[in-house]
């Protein structure tokens, strides 16, 4: 069926060898077991469409995780274009008046309680992952959808600037504040959160 | 009385002067790329004279070290999540469909 030379492709043993691994890495990144059900789905079927253009130059496993990687990025642009008006917005938006007073003389200071109050943000003692990670998700899921994907493209799958943009198409200023307000957050969010 | 030097200095100074929203978004920014020296000098100067972006620097460190803990979390080899056998075998079954329509 393929005539790729140095790997094969066998759907029949794809949900059985990958599931749970495809399964783990869309969930780490869209924290919702139906969505990362549904993209793992997905990305085998587009897969099996795909079949033709494999060229066995990578294992199957790095050629399925491409491609889910797509499908993840995909069910972010989707949320992009239902929200067309608040992605727009955070152009202009680096002073984000949730967070910073606006009457003078104190403009552009800290609002009460939205500044960082504890001394660190992590807990005393020994960091426990998965305690860790249980509060990440929770504030990420907090963060208004489109800052949520630049957040997580950012810090979870490391892109850099300029992929960003160019998967998001979006300009390098409009990012920088967008990651800055996903910061504003995640550090409020964990401060409150995790600590108390 | 004539404006002299000292004057322009403070007023000079002044205009340097960033507030914390400013700062706070120099400290995210520089995350992402290295800061003109403007920039860069605002923030430190800044940073000096205010212990709450102080604290924000150090707890955007944290918050980078928290999300590598995470990802190291995510991305390491082993499966940390299984598959649902339910939702393995219906996608299983969605697969199978798809092949042999093909």
């Amino acid at each position: 069926m393929s005539d790729s030379k140095e790997h094969k492709l066998d759907p029949q043993k794809w949900v059985e060898r990958y599931g749970d691994y495809l399964f783990s890495y869309a969930l780490g990144r869209v924290n919702d077991s139906g969505k990362a059900e549904d993209l793992v789905q997905e990305t085998f079927l587009a897969a099996l469409k795909a079949m033709d253009r494999f060229r066995g130059a990578s294992t199957e496993r790095t050629w399925l995780i491409s491609i889910l990687k797509r499908k993840i990025i995909d069910t972010y642009r989707k949320k992009y274009s239902s929200k067309e008006s608040a992605f727009g917005s955070h152009e202009e938006t680096v002073f984000d008046g949730d967070f910073y007073r606006s009457e003078e003389p104190f403009r552009g200071h800290w609002l009460e309680g939205t500044g960082p109050n504890s001394h660190s943000l992590l807990p005393e003692g020994e960091l426990e992952q998965e305690e860790l990670m249980k509060y990440i998700n929770l504030c990420v899921e907090n963060l208004p959808a489109p800052l949520a994907a630049a957040f997580i493209m950012r810090m979870i799958d490391e892109e850099d600037s300029d992929t960003l943009c160019k998967e998001l198409s979006i300009t390098p200023s409009n990012l920088w504040v967008m990651l800055h307000r996903a910061r504003l957050r995640m550090r409020e969010c964990l401060e409150n959160k995790w600590l108390s | 009385m004539a404006k002299g030097p000292g004057y322009r200095m403070m007023v000079f100074m002044s205009k340097q002067m960033i507030a914390c929203d400013e700062a706070s978004f120099l400290i995210s920014l520089r995350e992402e790329r290295k800061l003109n020296f403007r920039r860069w000098w605002q923030l430190k100067m800044h940073l000096l004279t205010c212990h709450l972006c102080r604290k924000y620097a150090k707890q955007i460190g944290e918050l980078n070290y928290s999300m590598e803990v995470y990802r190291d979390g995510v991305s390491h080899e082993s499966c940390s999540h299984k598959l649902s056998p339910d939702a393995g075998s219906r996608i299983d079954k969605e697969l199978n469909r798809e092949l042999n329509a093909k």
